[in-house]
Parts: C-alpha cells; structure tokens; sequence
C-alpha cells in the first residue's frame, strides 16, 4: 500500500514538473489555407522542443484589430503575431527588433537572406527588421488554359485579332483575350478585386504602377502623394474597361465572389490575379471545377510598366512577450527549409527562396515559376500608420470613378486632393 | 405596454411615503445594489466615453501616446464629409424603414386580431424573422442578392428580365439594407401592436358597433387612438434599435459600394478599428448617445402628454 501511494506519489510530480517545464506560446494569425496547413505540422515541432502552441486564427481584419487591443508596450496576450504588411508601421514600436530574437535551441535563427530579397522588406520599418515575412504572397496571374487551347476558340480569335490566344502578356492582349470570351458568351473576360479597402488599393496602385505612375512615395523625409493624374487617369479608364467584361456584380466582388465566379462557375473567367495564398482552393478538385486548368504567370504588362502587388505576411515577436525565446524557436522552425517544403507540398507558398525556386515542385506546383516571375516585379503599397483612412478615400473614388459614377478625371482629382488631407492633418 | 407613473401602495392600500416613514425604513441601502450594477453597466461606460472623445487616442499603443485635445474630435466630426454622410444615411435610413415596419406591423395585426383555424400557427410563423441573428440575416440577403447566382435575380430571370447588380449600386445597395430590415423587424412591430390591439376591450368596439360606427370609424376613432402610445412605444424601440444597426449591414455590404451604405455606426466602427481612433470613434458614439435621448425624450413626452389627458378624462 505504502510503496502504491510512493509511486503515485512520484508519478504526479514527474507530471507536474513536465508540465511546468512545458512551455505554452499563445500565435495569433490570418484565416487561410497557409496557417491551416501549419497547424496540421504542429506535432513536430511540440514534440522536438516540448512547447505548446495554441494557434488562434482570424479572418484579417479581425486580425489586425486583436492585435491592436491585445498588444501593448506592457503587456500581450500573444507570443506571435502575424502582421499584414500594411500594418507594420502600427505596431512596429511594440515589436521585439530581430536582431534581438533569442537563439534557437532546437532550430537555427532564420537567415534572412533565406526570404526571397524583394519581400525580406516587408518586415522592415524604418530600416529595422521586425519580422520575418512568411509567405510569398503578390500578385500571381491565372488564365484559362483550357480557354486558351481549345482550337475553336484559337482559331476564331487569330481570325479576328490576328495574333495567337495564350496567356495575355500585356494588357492590349488581356483586354482583346477577355473582350473576346466575353462577347462570345463563354466566360466572363477579367474577375476585378473590388471588395474591402485594402483590395480595392491593391488595384488602384496595380493600375497606375502598370501605367507608370506611384501613388505616394517617401521622398525628402516625409510622404507625399507623387500620383500623374493623367496616367493615373489612363489607368483608371483600362480598368473600367477590363470592368465591362467582367462578371455582374463586379462591383463589390471580394475574395468569396471571386472564387465563386473563377472556380465554381461553369462558364468562369477567362483570367484574373490571385493571391497565392489562396491557390490551394482553387486547385482542389472538391471545391474548383477548373482544378489542373489553371496557368499561371506574372501579372501582364501596362504600357509603362508591369507590378506584382504584395500582400505578404510577417510574423513578429511582440517586445512584451515573456516567451520570446520559445516564440523565436517556433518561427525558426516554421521559416526552415524542411516546413518550407512541407508547405509547398500542401500547395501553400512560404517565402523561402530555395523552396519556390527548387525544380522538383515545379511539375507538380506550376505557380511556383510564376511566383518567382511575380517577385521580380514586386511592388508594394504606401505604408504608414494612416493608410486605413487612405484606403478609404481611393476605394470610394476608385469605385464610383470605375463604374461610371463619377468622371474618372474628378475620382482622381478627389483621390489626390483627400489624400493629401490625410496626410497634412498627420504632419506629413 | 405604456409607460406610467402611479404612485406605490402598500399591501394594505396605504400609499408608500416618500420619505421613509410609514414603518418602511430607508430605502437607501435596498438601492445601493442596483445603483452599483446600474452605475457599472452603464454611467460608467458612458463617462468613459466621453472622458475618451476629449483625446486623440490610437487604439494601438503603437499608434502613438494619448493626447488630450478637448472638444477637437467634435470639432473635427463636423468639419468630416463623411460624417455628415453617414448620419444622413442612418437617418434616412431610420425614417424610410420605420414607417414601413409600423405600417406592416398594424395592418397584419388588424388582419389577424381574430380567431380562425391555425390563427396561432399562423402569428407564431410571423414572428420568425425576428429570431434571426443580423449576421446570419445579412449573409443570407447577400447570398440572395448576388447577381449570378442569387435567388432574386433567378426569379427575375426566368420573368424575363435583366439581372441587377443590387449591391453594386449605390441606391439599390441601400435600399436592400432597408428591405433586409424591414423584413426582419417587422414581425416584432407586429408583436407590440397585436399585444395591444388585443388589449382594447371588446365592450367598447360592440358598443360602436351598436352604435352604427362602420369599419373605419372604429378604426380611425377607437382603435387607433387606443393603440397610439403602443405605437409610440414601438416606434421608440425601433429607433433606438435602428440606431444601432450594425452586423447585417457590415456583412451585406461592409458599407459600400464605395461609402453608399456606410451608415452612422459602420462609420463609427471604422474609426475605431479601420483608423485606429478610438477618440474620434468615441466622440461619434457620444453623438449617437445624444441623438437617441433625444428621440427618446420626444416620444416619451408625447406618451407622458398622452397619460395626462387620459387621466383628465377619467377625473371629469
């Protein structure tokens, strides 16, 4: 009986001691395929290192608005935060510098000459690193193939426009490509992002990039709005265009829209961006009826110029965490090659160079040429602490100038003067 | 239901004393409970709010340090287009879909204040739409709503006519905010009034009867008046509730296209989440709060004004 109750004994406190010696980090991230796959890994690395994770997950702006009242200088309910790009400049005095994250015991600390180059600066503010941008998320272009190979299609189109359908490489040939399946009532010609401020500048800075213009530059210590209004204006009018051959309700079409339209639909669209981090249900043949249709490529060229919007996340230590060092472990071993791979298998896109870039994924992941592609490209929107009312102030001018409501000349001029505003009244 | 002020009695019919005596004690330490939980759940908040509005106060601590600017959020509201158009949009809002709320509400409780064979399914069946969620209402009208594969524009469709982007356009946006209300809110308008219809009593309308008074006169001499401060009460209700509206229309619309359907609150919501202005979104939640007691204070008045000239004529 004694020597029972010895053992009993002995073994509560083994598991209590376990227990406490068991680290619990508490991550907060996004509501997508990508943190989904992750979670599914998450046995690995609690059973290499014996630390917990408790992964929350939020659709983006709930994201940013958890993160906001959860994370203060003093105190925070996460160890890990995933942060949109656009909002680094918010919380960038809370976040615990990388230069100052703990070693790994178990992992070795990202290298961040490991995250493609033209994304490592999403992480950045003011010339600090902040966090480690973790997935290769701008813009990628989708096409039809099948739209494009199918030899009625091609010879009706080379009779008309006299040059082959393929994968549209300018706009000209986006704009003819699309006119074309549109008029002939075969599939919607362009899907537009018009839902949510942050997409609708996601397509505003899109177009004037493209038609060779910024919106707002930092320039002489400050920002200012650099805006051309008349290629601003040349690139609002293409968009109206690409806005006629697009489906109804084109409008207000958001993420669930989108999809719903490019995947679901049996006519669908002839072609569109997608944000990488949402392939993984376009292809899966439960939910698409275009799964393995797909092509994939950067985004097609302006007349002046050719921009692969970034939307990337990056994954920050808050300064007031009490875990740092197993939250530093954690983001090392999701930043590593090894999780890298895994992600892509699960047709996610981390933003590990060696990864995207190695050749045995490419048969299988044709997006990962195009992602590379796309990077080259890359360009990101304005970013600073006031960009939430920034956004507001394009998406209602872009939208009534895009749909008629409002010269596109005066949705510019009021985008320009606004702004402006904004950006006066925060001492800019 | 209507307000009313009669003064208490006692179970032995005596009138309570107002100031303690009578045997009753002070009733000082009864109220302290109910001060505290009122004072927590709700002057608290309130003067907290406020305190907030007079700062210009980043939700994040990363946003920069509290700043005191006195009546400058209030300052810079007025000067702020689209404040002045989110409160004509939630005014507007307010004064087109409760008149038609009541005037569903009062016909359907007219027509079924009677018996008939499955009267109760049928009023039971009525009130459904009320126990909805707003989200799940908003979803759904979105889902309806969408020009290829929702349902409406599927009916109108096979009629012949052309598919309408609803959400896409401007008035058409808002006025599916509107209709989504009214269809959800209605059945309790409906409740209220049907409540108080049935609360006439019968002697008087048999007595019209009698008397020779046709349909209408009953109507607009009888029941009516009757039923006016229930209708007061439902229209206050709906106000207040109407001034709050928020979940349905953020997942119909997220106040687009463009600014057409950010309503007051969608506004208010923005500042503080989207702008990171916890101070401004205050100031406008102050607004509100005024606007509501003076809606408030107006209809009570006019039911308060009601109450004495019934009483007058019960004392002739």
């Amino acid at each position: 009986m004694k020597l029972k109750k010895t053992v009993l004994l002995g073994a509560l406190l083994a598991a209590a001691a376990f227990a406490s010696a068991q680290k619990v980090i508490n991550v907060l991230l996004w509501d997508d395929p990508y943190p989904k796959a992750l979670m599914a890994m998450l046995p690995e690395f609690e059973k290499a290192t014996n630390i917990k994770v408790n992964i929350e997950m939020l659709q983006p702006p709930q994201v940013l608005t958890k993160t906001a009242v959860a994370v203060t200088a003093t105190s925070t309910d996460y160890d890990v935060v995933g942060i949109d790009e656009g909002n680094v400049p918010v919380f960038a005095s809370l976040l615990l510098p990388f230069d100052k994250w703990p070693a790994g015991k178990v992992y070795p600390k990202t290298d961040p000459k490991s995250v493609t180059p033209k994304m490592l600066n999403i992480g950045t503010w003011n010339n600090v690193q902040l966090g480690i941008p973790i997935n290769g998320n701008l813009y990628v272009w989708m096409t039809r193939k099948d739209l494009i190979e199918n030899p009625t299609y091609r010879a009706q189109f080379k009779a008309k426009y006299g040059y082959d359908l393929g994968i549209p490489k300018t706009f000209k040939e986006l704009l003819e490509m699309g006119t074309f399946f549109h008029e002939n009532g075969i599939a919607a010609g362009f899907g537009p992002f018009n839902g949510g401020p942050a997409g609708v500048l996601s397509e505003a800075v899109f177009m004037w990039e493209s038609h060779g213009t910024k919106f707002i530059d930092y320039t002489g210590g400050t920002f200012k709005v650099v805006l051309d209004e008349a290629k601003a204006i040349e690139g609002m009018e293409f968009y109206k265009k690409l806005m006629a051959i697009s489906p109804k309700g084109a409008e207000t079409m958001a993420h669930v829209e989108r999809q719903a339209a490019f995947a679901a639909d049996p006519k669908g669209v002839f072609s569109m961006f997608i944000w990488p981090a949402q392939i993984a249900a376009y292809e899966d043949p439960n939910k698409s009826l275009v799964a393995g249709k797909i092509a994939y490529s950067a985004p097609p060229a302006g007349p002046r110029g050719q921009a692969a919007i970034t939307g990337a996340w990056a994954i920050c230590i808050p300064k007031a965490s009490k875990n740092a060092d197993a939250a530093a472990e954690f983001i090392y071993w999701w930043s590593s090659k090894a999780v890298a791979d895994k992600l892509i298998q699960a047709n996610t896109i981390p933003a590990r160079t060696e990864s995207l870039t190695n050749p045995a994924y490419v048969a299988a992941k044709p997006w990962l040429p195009a992602l590379a592609a796309s990077m080259n490209v890359a360009a990101s929107r304005p970013r600073f602490k006031e960009i939430g009312q920034v956004q507001d102030v394009v998406k209602k001018y872009w939208i009534m100038g895009i749909t008629g409501q409002m010269p596109t000349k005066d949705a510019v001029q009021a985008i320009v003067r606004e702004t402006n505003d904004i950006l006066k009244k925060a001492g800019y | 239901m209507t307000f009313s002020r009669r003064r208490g009695t006692s179970p032995s019919g005596n009138v309570a004393s107002r100031n303690g005596t009578g045997g009753y004690g002070s009733p000082v330490p009864f109220l302290i409970p109910a001060f505290l939980i009122v004072f927590a759940v709700l002057i608290f908040p309130i003067v907290f709010s406020f305190v907030v509005s007079l700062f210009d106060w980043p939700l994040s601590a990363g946003g920069g340090a509290r700043r005191f600017v006195g009546p400058g959020n209030y300052v810079e509201l007025v000067r702020d287009r689209e404040f002045w158009n989110s409160l004509r949009l939630q005014l507007g809002f307010i004064f087109i879909a409760i008149p038609i709320e009541i005037a569903l509400g009062l016909g359907a409780a007219l027509l079924l204040n009677r018996e008939f064979r499955g009267g109760r399914v049928v009023r039971a069946l009525i009130l459904l739409p009320v126990f909805f969620l707003p989200i799940v209402s908003g979803m759904t009208w979105r889902f309806m709503l969408q020009p290829r594969y929702g349902a409406l524009n599927n009916f109108l469709l096979s009629l012949g006519a052309p598919e309408i982007t609803w959400l896409g356009h401007p008035t058409f946006a808002y006025t599916a905010v509107i209709v989504q209300d009214v269809w959800r809110m209605w059945p309790f308008v409906f409740m209220l009034l049907y409540a108080g219809l049935v609360g006439i009593p019968a002697d008087i309308l048999e007595a019209a009867e009698i008397d020779g008074a046709t349909s209408a006169k009953r109507l607009t001499k009888i029941i009516l008046p009757l039923l006016y401060p229930t209708i007061l009460t439902a229209v206050l209700l709906r106000i207040i509730d109407a001034l709050r509206i928020f979940s349905e229309v953020y997942v119909m619309t997220e106040g687009g296209p463009g600014m057409a359907t950010t309503l007051f609150s969608l506004y208010t919501h923005r500042q503080a989440f989207g702008y990171m202005k916890v101070g401004m979104s205050s100031a406008m939640a102050i607004f509100l709060l005024v606007i509501s007691i003076l809606f408030a204070i107006t209809l009570v008045r006019k039911n308060m004004s009601l109450e004495k000239l019934e009483e007058q004529g019960e004392n002739r």
